[in-house]
């Protein structure tokens, strides 16, 4: 009984959906309002943009390569966005500002690729270099002006929706559906676990390394493209600081979601239930009603979780090491 | 044993191209720089200028052994901000500045060591680990402080440690000096610090031969901790203020200066000298970014740049050598 307890907490989305529901329950036992259907709403709406960059990220883990430079890509995008729809600026139609985000993503993600393939520089070092730089590039862009007037079709993209449910929903849907389909359905999913694996195995099987690392790397800065898209113009005004520290949000929500990141293990399920877990301390916090002071634990109860999911994995694995040997 | 000349001159290897390359680069960025500002260079600037450096310097001390072992250590930015609201606070609840120090030096060494802990017992990638207590020493720094700024130390404090320059430096160059020194002589001299470049080369290895890997390991991320502790001591002594958001972002550039100083990512390699010169070199760029064209995000560009130069540049020339 204890075994399958353990064997159950060792797959991790089952732990995490646990966590999730004594979560809520807690909460909406303290203060039903919590489960009010405006309440839920915005903690997906908020947890949207997160998730789709994860979707990418994490096929980068499984690939046992990083990229922590999403943040700040994010904040670039941002700003691109908002300086060729702005109508204080360019005032371009939006959907050609729309095209130019996502084709900016998917280029610095080829680049982020193409350094760590062509160029042999380790991932961490590629993307630690590219969060720093294109922080400077953004900052440069923006002037140190706030980009203001976004066109109305452009707040429609954040704010609007279809059904009832808005767009940044649907997207996040889409896109982890997609993600489902290309981990479980197409070749490309496989010889991606394939390659996080055992490169070396993977390479002998004639899977090209370099290939498929170009191209989750481009994945991730599309779907980063894409996420600025649904978030960004949710505000009325796009300041520089935009996206910082999104990088460690996603990158932990993939950790604490179960993926390896020695590669090769993880799935999707574990990593969109952790992305709610995560987004949804701060707005757990405030229904608390413990005061104000709660909220500055925020990043510490986030801390907190990666390493508690750290000693379940470690304590887990020894324990059923222990028990396979009896 | 003796071996002939020629044999020697073959086995010889000059072991220092990447720091020469470094100075190299140093002197051309000062010589430049004083061509378009000669008052730049002068020493008198220098030393005014280089207050922003040695906590940096500090910093990057002591991940360099970590990352020499293949690891990382992601939290020392967060835990400099933990140890300067430690010092804050005990100073505000009424103890002596000295005696907040030292508290703050204490959970410096109990926040690296609990990164140890949870490296060596979980064998979880240190990148996790400390990317968790990135979050969480921020985040505990935050909750205890409220997030709000102390200030108003006394100048006995802030002077000794901030603005006194014995025999003609300040304090915490000679803080940096001695701290240099002393982890050059254990990488290079000791056993232990021997093993910390054996480890990083193969550490399954090391371990069946008997090395003490994780009481190396735990000892060199309580000592990455220990020195951001020091780091924050001299950070508040130096700008009279301790909030819970000061060490944010300084691990990148501590990382950045440690692998643009010629350190191995993937660890077994590395000296103290090539951290020195990449913080040197980190410190001088964005100074005279600074200085000449008073743009802050000049200097992101040209640090995020230099870093990936510079890994691609010495992969370039490994494979030479190698081929």
């Amino acid at each position: 009984m204890a075994n399958a307890l353990l064997r159950l907490a060792a797959k991790r989305g089952y732990g995490i959906l646990l966590l999730l529901v004594l979560t809520v329950g807690a909460v909406s036992l303290r203060d039903p309002s919590f489960l009010r259907l405006g309440n839920l709403r915005d903690i997906l709406v908020q947890a949207a943009p997160v998730a789709i960059v994860a979707c990418g990220v994490m096929l980068v883990i499984v690939t046992a390569e990083i990229d922590i430079s999403v943040g700040s890509l994010m904040g670039l995008l941002a700003a691109v966005l908002g300086i060729t729809t702005s109508t204080a600026r360019l005032g371009w139609p939006v959907p050609v500002g729309a095209a130019i985000v996502l084709g900016l993503g998917a280029l610095v993600g080829l680049l982020n690729g193409l350094l760590v393939t062509l160029g042999r520089v380790p991932s961490i070092i590629v993307t630690l270099g590219m969060l720093t730089a294109l922080r400077g590039v953004t900052e440069i862009v923006m002037g140190g002006e706030w980009i203001t007037r976004l066109p109305p079709g452009l707040r429609r993209l954040g704010t609007g929706g279809w059904a009832g449910i808005p767009y940044s929903i649907w997207t996040a849907v889409a896109v982890a559906a997609l993600t489902a389909v290309i981990i479980h359905r197409l070749p490309f999913g496989r010889r991606v676990y394939a390659l996080g694996s055992n490169p070396r195995a993977a390479r002998l099987a004639g899977l090209s390394g370099t290939r498929l690392r170009l191209a989750v790397f481009a994945w991730t800065g599309l779907l980063t493209g894409l996420a600025t898209l649904i978030s960004v113009p949710q505000l009325s005004t796009i300041e520089s600081g935009l996206g910082s520290g999104l990088e460690l949000l996603v990158v932990t929500c993939v950790v604490v979601g179960g993926v390896s990141v020695n590669g090769g293990r993880g799935g999707l399920v574990g990593v969109l239930l952790a992305v709610v877990l995560m987004v949804m301390i701060r707005t757990v916090l405030v229904f608390l009603k413990l005061g104000e002071t709660p909220e500055y634990w925020a990043r510490a109860i986030q801390g907190a979780f990666i390493l508690g999911a750290v000693l379940v994995d470690h304590l887990a694995a020894a324990r059923l090491r222990k028990g396979g040997a009896a | 044993m003796t071996r002939s000349l020629p044999e020697r001159w073959r086995a010889f290897r000059f072991r220092w191209w990447h720091e020469t390359v470094l100075v190299v680069l140093l002197a051309g960025l000062l010589v430049v720089a004083g061509r378009l500002d000669p008052t730049f260079v002068r020493p008198a600037t220098q030393v005014e200028l280089s207050t922003h450096a040695w906590e940096l310097a500090i910093l990057a001390i002591g991940v360099t052994p970590v990352i020499i072992t293949g690891g990382i250590d992601l939290s020392v930015g967060s835990t400099l901000s933990l140890c300067a609201v430690v010092l804050g606070l005990s100073f505000e609840a009424g103890l002596s500045p000295w005696l907040g120090a030292g508290l703050a030096l204490l959970a410096g060494l109990a926040a690296g060591a609990l990164n140890g802990w949870f490296v060596t017992r979980t064998r979880v990638h240190p990148l996790i680990v400390t990317l968790a207590t990135l979050a969480a020493y921020h985040g505990v720094a935050e909750g205890i402080s409220l997030g709000r700024p102390i200030s108003g130390f006394p100048d006995t404090f802030t002077h000794a440690l901030g603005k006194a320059t014995p025999a003609g430096l300040p304090v915490p160059a000679w803080i940096v000096l001695a701290l240099a020194l002393l982890a050059s002589l254990y990488l290079l001299r000791t056993a232990a610090g021997r093993f910390t470049y054996a480890i990083g080369c193969n550490d399954k290895a090391c371990r069946f031969s008997g090395v003490p890997v994780d009481r190396i390991l735990l000892r060199l991320y309580a000592v990455s901790g220990l020195l951001a502790g020091l780091a924050a001591v001299l950070f508040v002594a130096r700008r009279n203020t301790a909030k819970a958001d000061v060490g944010a972002g300084l691990e990148l550039t501590a990382i950045t200066a440690v692998v643009l100083g010629g350190t191995s990512i993937n660890g077994g390699r590395g000296h103290i000298l090539g951290t020195l010169l990449g913080v040197l070199l980190i410190h001088e760029t964005r100074e005279f970014v600074g200085w000449q064209w008073n743009r802050d995000e000049l200097n992101f560009i040209v640090i995020g740049a230099l870093l990936i130069a510079s890994v691609v540049v010495h992969q370039g020339l490994s494979r030479r050598r190698e081929a």
